[in-house]
């Protein structure tokens, strides 16, 4: 990263492009997201000391959650300064790295078996949530492109699948600002929702991992609302959400050429080049590492030490997940694209509880 | 007069984000396989 022209996906202007940042630039932001997410690490081995030197049972409250309400109190309060905003925005580099390193915790076999179960799974929830997100849209008389970009937002990988499908159909900034603004909330909403949930309801680590995976829509917080819930919840999650992220070319693609089709938007003419594009590749080094893993490249002790560089780069990215959310500027997005979302959500959470139910009653997962 | 060429140029800016943390991730991978980086701690 030399140099390079940081996206911002601040909510309320998510579309923006800066102007190019030199590394030195990102340093303050990523140390911001450094403190915080370590913060967030004190604080719950701090309650679980405090705890156990005064007798008390308290409630294990993961650093997760600590560093996501650190985050989201420093920017609905102070604000991040411009200074930090660079280098917070990279969170998302971290996740994919993190993403990268947790294939040293697969063994290729488990990412066949649950790859397999999860990839049948994201169809049925792919299917869904384009049909009924195309069809609320619709009700509620949104722009047709902007419909698009909440059907492919909630179906395939959040703020990703907006972006990549925006340039694809030629939609306006405006539309996209609104799609990632009602992801961003509705996921911020999930982080909370989901693991009450599942508590409730008893899932296992797997079932409400699976589910996190297939029902939370941005790759961010599907891994955060996991990793809420338990570590095992955690990998499970973010495997099934990397299966769905690995559809976002196809699906693009579709879109693109639908659109094209309707002299909206510039023909497709290389699809195999458009589709490479697309395609996330840190999906492929996820599966490179997992690779690696099972055919015994790495010792028992650096299999560990490469889960831990992992879990410290997600450290990172759920920290920016709390610093980059700002409630007032998402509210100001407007109430009919945020209604469409949450409806959507709500339909597709429950829907994907009772498939992931199935699945489990079928495969015993 | 020459003309601009046509051939695109790799440069540092052409890398995506995506390519970039796989990039990174490996060379994590490669320091802690051949002993580099020992007992990351948690």
């Amino acid at each position: 990263m030399a140099s390079s022209a940081v996206r911002t996906s601040a909510p309320g202007a998510p579309t923006e492009t800066k102007a190019p940042v030199s590394t030195a630039g990102l340093i303050p932001g990523i140390l911001l997201l450094a403190v915080v997410g370590y913060a967030g690490k004190f604080i719950e081995h701090f309650i679980a000391a405090y705890g156990k030197a005064h007798h008390l049972v308290l409630p294990n409250i993961e650093y997760v959650l600590w560093a996501i309400l650190i985050g989201l109190a420093i920017s609905n309060t102070i604000g991040v300064p411009g200074i930090f905003r660079s280098g917070v925005a990279t969170y998302e580099f971290w996740l994919k790295a993190g993403i990268v390193l947790l294939g040293a915790r697969f063994l290729l076999g488990d990412v066949r078996r649950l790859g397999g179960v999860s990839l049948i799974l994201i169809a049925i929830e792919l299917v869904l949530a384009l049909t009924f997100m195309t069809y609320l849209g619709r009700a509620f008389k949104l722009k047709p492109k902007l419909v698009t970009l909440l059907a492919v937002g909630s179906s395939i990988c959040g703020v990703s699948a907006i972006i990549a499908a925006q340039g694809a159909i030629d939609a306006d900034e405006e539309d996209s600002s609104y799609a990632i603004a009602a992801i961003l909330l509705l996921g911020t909403i999930s982080l909370f929702l989901f693991p009450l949930v599942g508590h409730v309801l008893h899932l296992s680590d797997h079932a409400y991992g699976l589910w996190a995976g297939l029902a939370v829509d941005n790759t961010a917080e599907a891994t955060a609302a996991g990793a809420l819930y338990s570590d095992a919840a955690g990998k499970i999650a973010v495997l099934a959400k990397t299966c769905r992220n690995a559809t976002i070319g196809f699906v693009v693609l579709g879109y693109a050429i639908y659109w094209a089709s309707k002299g909206q938007a510039e023909q497709v003419k290389n699809k195999g080049a458009f589709l490479w594009r697309k395609f996330p590749k840190f999906v492929l080094g996820f599966l490179l590492v997992s690779l690696l893993a099972t055919v015994g490249f790495f010792t028992k002790p650096q299999l560990v030490a490469v889960g831990n560089l992992s879990r410290w780069a997600f450290l990172l990215t759920f920290a920016g997940v709390g610093l980059r959310t700002n409630l007032r500027e998402l509210s100001k997005q407007g109430a009919r694209p945020f209604i469409v979302g949450a409806v959507g959500e709500i339909v597709i959470a429950v829907i994907t509880l009772g498939l992931v139910f199935g699945a489990d009653h079928l495969f015993h997962l | 007069m020459s003309q601009p060429s046509p051939v695109r140029r790799l440069s540092l800016d052409t890398v995506s984000l995506d390519t970039w943390a796989v990039l990174l991730a490996f060379a994590a991978v490669l320091l802690v396989r051949f002993g580099v980086l020992k007992n990351i701690p948690w």
